[in-house]
């Protein structure tokens, strides 16, 4: 089957998402799709796959115009869109997964299940697997739940499969493993987009690539004629804005961990963040750093290793160790993590001081309280009318302030920001980076984890890049930027 | 929330009125416990020849509905926490049996009993029949914390192992003994005061307004909450979840052993089959009337404090209407449901 995009355009509201992007794919070809987080690259897929409309361009499926508005729709013309968040239901058998919602039943009405074991098992040897279809999902490891996807998608006659960064979160064998599928289909004249942010994955298994960023097509053409570090520098382009950073007085080491492992996101993590120091940790999903900053904080445990605070081995058991010891940490996904919805602003911008804040032995110094949160409230300039505003009143960035205030009221030595600017707005994005710097100029060691190159270079003089658990290098001064960053981050070595 | 009072907006009063409706929980608890009150007052009728004649038998009725009632009362205080950090205990019935079994092995007045064989009887035996009470009561629910934070069990299966052990095990152990409470004890609940016995009454107020100020003014009872609404953050904040969770059914546990000293106090005896039985759930349905939230993060103690009384006034009202004693359960039901239906809800 052959696939032709055409001048394909998406804008939401007035952010123009794709513009005029160009997209091809051969039956039996591979091809990469690259791009940073907000390429458009998903958009791109999500048209395909009809799960959003395009605004522009058009679809042709071995020269006939097409269009889908539904992912039915796509799936019913041989396309099938694999997610990153795999779809089955692990306490049912491979089979019962591949007919859920479509199951063969026998003339009584009762379930068929032979019939669909025998099906099951005429895919499973199309695609030359040896898999006993009444396994259970729940017993596969996860490359083969990945194959039992594209084994849903195979049952269905599927000409052409979307995988969505497929490896995230695969060992190296199981990695291996799905790249031999995807040749097999190769061959038998499937066509495979291959979405994925590791560069030397798209070197081994892909023909063909195509960039996208800032919703542009940017570069296309054969694997074979590009290096790993050429790719990464179409992703990011050429215009790398320079950070600009005020240094401030650099002391002691603050905290410093060695060999740190947890047995599954980390590896062997060596650091050390030194007093009024800003270290950026970055890297793509998966790579492991919130795992090992939450394992800091005490939120999660180490296997191995050794962490020190000014020069003492600390074992932080609980996060309420980790707040007593001098550790604050800002989380990511502020909704999930960060706010208590049903509290006030004010409440929530106390709660890390709360304990040590008494007035007896046991009721709280709601005075103090009220009056480190006024001067936060000042310092930080988080805009709201009342503090016993329930937070949920407030817009993403004041939110994070008041996380933010949370943490200074509590006069940290060290202080973890995992992705500090996440879903807030450019202004407050720069602010947000302010308050960090100063912090820093403060005496602060501050720890910065984020995925955008960008943001680490704006604050941090220092950045680890990880990949897959493992710290690739650190990066400083003219050594830190995007395209050594994006090479590190993507797995490249040289 | 739906607009009510659309069209009347315009009147002072009744924009007031809707915007407290909608604005505090605890209001519109309180409008239904004003209803219920005055229904019944309806209920019980004036033609008591004077007025006087008319408020002593009032007040009568009140403190009588009070008295019945201080025993849930104190049980519902310790669930409000429960239900505010997202769990329930549905134990408190056979802990409350457990612990009024030893605390009457304690202060067992007959010439075979535990401390009046050695010659401590009185005061002295009391005091130590109920210190031995409460410890017990802060040792189950210590338990009954552990397994719900190190063991990981859903609160709702913990507890429920719990109801049953307590219960069989009493029972068990209390084939042979009878203990007989001496009859100073009952003075503890059925002390009268200008002819009125209100002890039960003050103790849980006392205990209603302690809980209060836990829950307001101290970073445990804000925990509390945060736990309830969003355990994560609240760990990430730097709380030590687990502990809290603890220290919540551990209070819980010795709420109930206070409970428990009450009604042996007050009745004088207990029948360790059925003594609690059906507690946690008129707990937990005061708890809800109240307007705490089953999903956690939400309540007062203030509001606890209403939904006991509005369903015990309900109970009473149905009482001098002459409802039937099998009717009156299928009330407090749509009691339950009506209130639960009347919360705001949040939208899935």
């Amino acid at each position: 089957m052959n696939l032709e995009m055409k001048d394909i355009s998406k804008s939401f509201g007035s952010n123009l998402v794709l513009d005029g992007v160009d997209f091809s794919l051969e039956g039996g070809e591979i091809k990469a799709l690259l791009g940073e987080n907000g390429a458009g690259k998903s958009t791109l897929m999500n048209i395909l796959g009809g799960v959003i409309d395009a605004n522009g361009g058009q679809i042709f499926l071995d020269g006939k115009n097409v269009s889908f508005s539904t992912p039915k729709e796509s799936l019913e013309a041989g396309i099938a869109f694999i997610h990153q968040e795999l779809n089955l239901i692990n306490d049912l058998a491979i089979y019962e997964n591949l007919f859920i919602g479509r199951e063969l039943r026998k003339p009584n009405r009762l379930l068929d299940h032979d019939a669909m074991i025998k099906a099951t098992e005429e895919v499973f040897r199309r695609m030359e697997l040896d898999l006993d279809p009444r396994t259970m999902v729940r017993d596969l490891d996860a490359s083969y739940k990945q194959i039992v996807e594209i084994s849903r998608a195979m049952l269905m006659n599927a000409r052409l499969v979307i995988m969505d960064e497929p490896t995230t979160s695969l060992t190296d064998p199981e990695i291996e493993r799905v790249f031999a599928m995807m040749q097999t289909l190769s061959r038998q004249g499937v066509g495979i987009i291959f979405i994925s942010h590791k560069l030397n994955e798209v070197m081994t298994i892909c023909h063909s690539y195509t960039v996208l960023r800032d919703g542009k097509m940017v570069a296309s053409g054969l694997v074979k004629d590009v290096t790993s570090s050429k790719l990464a520098s179409f992703m990011v382009g050429h215009d790398v804005v320079e950070g600009k950073r005020a240094e401030g007085h650099i002391g002691k080491v603050v905290m410093e961990g060695c060999s740190l492992s947890d047995g599954r996101h980390f590896n062997d993590i060596s650091f050390n963040v030194h007093e009024g120091e800003v270290v950026g940790f970055t890297g793509l999903l998966g790579d492991g750093r919130s795992e090992l900053f939450q394992a800091v904080f005490g939120a999660q445990k180490f296997t191995s290793g050794q962490l020190f605070l000014d020069g003492q081995e600390v074992h932080v058991k609980t996060t309420s160790q980790a707040v007593r010891l001098g550790i604050g940490y800002v989380p990511r996904n502020r909704k999930e993590n960060g706010i208590i919805k049903d509290m006030s602003i004010f409440e929530n911008g106390s709660l890390a001081t709360m304990s040590t804040r008494k007035k007896n032995l046991v009721f709280l110094d709601e005075n103090r309280l009220e009056e480190e949160f006024k001067a936060q409230r000042k310092a930080l300039s988080i805009k709201m009318d009342n503090e016993d505003d329930p937070i949920t009143s407030l817009s993403g960035g004041n939110q994070q302030k008041v996380i933010l205030a949370r943490w200074l009221s509590a006069g940290p030595k060290v202080l973890i920001l995992d992705n500090p600017t996440q879903g807030v707005d450019v202004g407050a994005k720069e602010e947000i980076y302010e308050i960090i710097l100063s912090l820093a100029r403060s005496g602060v060691a501050v720890v910065v984890l984020s995925s955008e190159a960008q943001e680490v270079m704006r604050v941090a003089s220092r950045c680890y890049v990880m990949y897959h658990g493992r710290i690739m290098d650190c990066l400083s001064s003219d050594d830190m930027n995007e395209k050594n960053i994006m090479r590190l981050a993507t797995g490249v070595e040289e | 929330m739906k607009d009510k009072f659309e069209g009347i907006t315009s009147i002072k009063p009744v924009a007031w009125f809707r915007n407290q409706w909608a604005q505090r929980p605890l209001f519109s608890t309180l409008c239904a416990l004003i209803v219920m009150i005055v229904l019944q007052t309806i209920a019980l009728g004036f033609d008591q020849g004077s007025f006087l004649g008319w408020l002593s038998l009032w007040t009568r009725n009140w403190l009588n509905i009070l008295r019945n009632n201080a025993t849930i009362g104190i049980i519902a205080l310790g669930m409000t926490f429960v239900i505010i950090t997202g769990g329930i205990d549905l134990a408190v019935g056979s802990t409350l049996v457990a612990v009024g079994a030893v605390v009457m092995i304690f202060i067992d007045g007959s010439a075979t009993g535990l401390l009046t064989s050695i010659g401590i009887t009185g005061a002295p035996a009391y005091i130590i029949g109920i210190l031995i009470g409460i410890v017990v009561g802060l040792a189950l629910g210590q338990v009954t914390g552990l397994l719900i934070t190190v063991g990981k069990l859903p609160p709702f299966i913990a507890t429920l192992g719990m109801m049953n052990i307590c219960r069989s095990v009493t029972q068990q152990c209390m084939q042979t003994i009878n203990p007989s409470v001496p009859r100073s004890f009952t003075k503890i609940a059925n002390l009268s005061v200008g002819g009125q016995m209100f002890m039960p009454i003050i103790y849980w107020l006392i205990i209603a307004f302690i809980m209060h100020y836990i829950s307001r003014h101290t970073a445990f009872g804000r925990y509390v909450y945060a736990i309830g609404s969003n355990e994560r953050a609240a760990k990430l904040s730097g709380i030590n979840t687990q502990r809290v969770k603890r220290t919540v059914y551990t209070i819980m546990g010795a709420l109930v052993a206070i409970a428990s000293v009450l009604q042996v106090s007050r009745i004088g005896s207990m029948d360790y089959a059925n003594a609690g039985s059906g507690y946690e759930m008129d707990a937990i349905a005061a708890v809800i009337v109240g307007g705490t939230s089953m999903a956690g993060g939400k309540g007062t103690i203030a509001g606890t404090v209403v939904g006991v009384l509005i369903i015990a006034v309900v109970n009473n009202l149905l009482n001098l209407l002459g409802v039937p004693p099998f009717l009156r359960e299928a009330f407090k039901g749509v009691i339950v449901i009506v209130a639960v239906l009347l919360q705001k809800k949040e939208k899935v």
